[in-house]
C-alpha cells in the first residue's frame, strides 16, 4: 500500500529510504554522536539508534543552533540521515539541511509513517511517498 | 522572497560554494519566517565560540568555508570562548583542550571575525539607533533592541555566520517595525531593589511571556546594569528580543493584556534561583561581562578588604573595557580578585577547576549554571557577593 503526503519543500533533492520515526524533538548539539550518527539524547525515544542513512522524521529540532553544524558532519563522514522529514521545520534543522545538502520537507502528518517504512522524499516537489509493508520497485 | 540580480547570482554559485551556502540559509530561513528581501546590516555578531558549548561541531564546516574564500562583509565580532589565555593559571588545566579552543578562534579570525570574545560587543562598538544587525546571543540582542534601538533578530550561530558573509539578513521578525510593538502591559508593584532582583524579574517574566513583547512600568530609576540584567534574564528563560522598561503609555496600556507582578511574586522568583546554601567555592560576576562603571563599582566597594582564602573571586568583562579600566582592574586583582576576560564562568570548565559551588549576582548564570556546569548556585546581589568574598 502506498501513501502520498504532500508537504512543504524545504531542501532539494531526492532521496529514498528505511523510515525512523520520533514522535520527540531532537536536538542535534549533544544529541547525536557526530562521529556515528548514533542518538544520545537522554529520555529520547531514538536514544541508541543510529540516523544513519535513513528517512529522519521527527516533529521538529530543539535546543542550540550549533545543532546545524552537527549535521554537516555526520553528513560528511557519511552517517547522516538521506532525508528529513519534520512536523514544523524550525531554523535550526532547516539551516543544517541547507548546508548538509540533505533533502528536507515539512509540513507533514508524521502518524502516517512508522519506523521501517520505506520513504521516498522529493525535496522539491513536498511530496512523501510512503511504502507500507512492501519494497518500493525500483 | 523577491532577490536582486546579484543576490540570484550569489544563489546559483556565481561566487563560489561558501557564499552560496551562505545566501542559501538566509533565504530558507526568510521563506519560512516570511520574509520578501534581504536588507544590509552594520554589524553581525557571532555565537558559536566557546568549546565548552559546542566543542568540535563547527570546526569542519568553518574550514570549509575557509577554503571556499569565505570573508566577512561587514563589522563582526565573535562570542566569548572557553578560556582567557592570559591568566590561564586561574583556568582549569586541559592542554588538549586549549589547543582545539585556539583553531575555533583562529578560523573564525580568519574569515575576518574579530575576536573580541564578549557577550557585550556593544561596549566594543555601540551600534547606530536604527541601525540592522544581525546577532547572536540572546542577552546582546535583547540590549541592542530596547537600550540601543537597534534592531535585530535573535540569531542562531549559523545564521549570523551567513548573514557576516553576506552582510545582509531576512527583513523579517525584529527588522520589521510592526513585530516590535508592545503587546503585553507589566505593572511591577514593587521597585526591583538591586539588579540581582531585576534580574530575577526577568526570569520570571520571561517564562510567563515567551516570545510577547511587554512594555514594563514600576521599575523606578533603573540604572543600566539594571536593564542590562533584566533583559540577559529574560532571553534566558523565554523568546524576549525587546521590551520597553518604564514608558508612559497610559493611552496604550488599556488597549493591551496586562499583568502585574507583587513582590511576593518577585521574591518567590529569586530564592527560586538559588540551588544551595553551602558557602561558594568561587563568586562569579560579569554575566553579561562587566562594563566600565560596574568595574568601578567593585573597585569602590572592595577597595581597603581583601579576598578571603581558599576562595575564587572572579569578575568578568571583555578585554577592551578590561584595557580601559585598568585602574579599577588593578584594585580588585590587589584585593585578590581575578579580571578574566574573553571567558566566562558559565562557558569554561567549573568543575574542572574544583568549583562545585557558585555564587553570582547573574540571574542567567543562575539559571543555566546548574545545568550547564554541574554546580550549586547562591543567587545574590552585588553588594552581598563582595561582602561574601571580603574577610575584614
Amino acid at each position: 500500500m502506498e501513501v502520498q503526503l504532500k508537504g512543504r519543500p524545504i531542501v532539494s533533492g531526492l532521496s529514498r529510504g528505511s523510515a525512523l520515526v520520533s514522535k520527540k524533538p531532537l536536538g542535534f548539539l549533544g544529541g547525536v554522536d557526530p562521529e556515528t550518527g548514533t542518538v544520545t539524547e537522554k529520555n529520547h525515544d531514538l536514544q541508541g539508534t543510529s540516523v544513519r542513512e535513513t528517512i529522519l522524521c521527527f516533529p521538529h529540532g530543539h535546543g542550540s543552533t550549533v545543532g546545524s553544524y552537527i549535521l554537516y558532519s555526520l553528513a560528511r563522514k557519511g552517517v547522516g540521515p538521506k532525508a528529513i522529514v519534520n512536523d514544523v521545520a524550525d531554523p535550526v534543522v532547516v539551516v543544517g539541511a541547507v548546508i548538509a545538502e540533505i533533502p528536507m520537507v515539512d509540513k507533514i502528518d508524521l502518524s502516517q509513517i512508522e519506523t521501517g517504512d520505506i520513504v521516498e522524499v522529493n525535496g522539491e516537489t513536498g511530496i512523501v511517498k510512503v511504502v507500507k509493508g512492501e519494497e518500493l520497485c525500483t | 522572497m523577491h532577490l536582486t540580480r546579484e543576490e540570484e547570482g550569489i544563489y546559483d554559485g556565481e561566487q563560489g560554494w561558501a557564499y552560496q551556502t551562505a545566501m542559501r540559509m538566509l533565504v530558507k530561513l526568510g521563506d519560512l519566517f516570511g520574509a520578501t528581501r534581504l536588507i544590509r546590516i552594520e554589524s553581525s555578531h557571532i555565537s558559536g565560540v566557546s568549546y565548552k558549548t559546542i566543542g568540535d561541531a563547527p570546526v569542519e564546516f568553518l574550514e570549509a568555508l575557509i577554503q571556499a574564500g569565505a570573508k566577512s562583509k561587514v563589522a563582526a565580532t565573535a562570542n566569548p570562548a572557553g578560556f582567557d589565555y592570559g591568566h590561564l593559571a586561574e583556568m582549569a588545566a586541559m592542554p588538549g583542550i586549549q589547543d582545539r579552543q585556539l583553531k575555533i578562534i583562529d578560523l573564525y579570525e580568519r574569515m575576518g571575525v574579530n575576536p573580541v570574545l564578549t557577550c557585550t560587543p556593544y561596549y566594543v562598538r555601540k551600534p547606530r539607533r536604527a541601525s540592522h544587525l544581525a546577532w547572536a546571543e540572546s542577552s546582546a540582542v535583547t540590549y541592542a533592541n530596547s537600550l540601543l534601538g537597534s534592531w535585530t533578530n535573535r540569531e542562531g550561530a549559523p545564521s549570523a555566520l551567513a548573514a557576516a558573509l553576506i552582510g545582509k539578513t531576512p527583513d523579517c521578525g525584529m527588522h520589521r517595525p510592526e513585530n516590535r510593538q508592545a503587546n503585553i502591559f507589566i505593572k511591577v508593584k514593587t521597585n526591583p531593589a538591586n539588579e540581582a532582583e531585576f534580574g530575577a524579574l526577568g526570569i520570571y517574566l520571561g517564562k510567563m511571556l515567551k516570545d510577547k513583547v511587554p512594555v514594563i512600568e514600576g521599575l523606578g530609576y533603573p540604572k543600566e546594569t539594571d536593564l542590562k540584567q533584566l533583559g540577559a534574564a529574560m532571553a534566558s528563560s523565554g523568546m524576549t528580543s525587546i521590551f520597553y522598561p518604564n514608558q508612559s503609555c497610559a493611552k496604550q496600556s488599556g488597549r493591551l493584556e496586562s499583568i502585574t507582578v507583587e513582590r511576593k511574586e518577585l521574591k518567590e522568583a529569586s530564592e527560586s534561583l538559588s540551588t544551595t546554601r553551602e558557602e561558594p567555592d568561587m563568586v562569579f560576576v560579569g554575566c553579561p561581562h562587566c562594563s566600565f562603571n560596574e568595574l568601578k563599582q567593585i573597585a569602590q566597594n572592595i577597595k581597603v578588604k581583601k579576598v578571603g582564602e581558599g576562595l575564587r573571586f572572579w569578575v568578568c568583562t571583555s578585554r577592551h573595557v578590561r584595557e580601559r579600566a585598568k585602574p579599577y582592574v588593578d584594585v580588585i586583582e590587589h584585593a585578590g580578585g581575578v579580571v578574566i576576560s574573553d571567558t566566562c564562568a558559565v562557558v569554561t570548565w567549573l568543575k574542572e577547576l574544583g568549583v562545585d559551588t557558585l555564587m553570582t549576582n547573574s540571574a542567567k548564570t543562575a539559571y543555566y549554571a546548574p545545568t550547564l556546569n554541574g554546580v550549586g548556585v547562591t543567587f545574590a546581589s552585588l553588594a552581598r557577593c563582595i561582602k561574601a568574598v571580603c574577610r575584614e
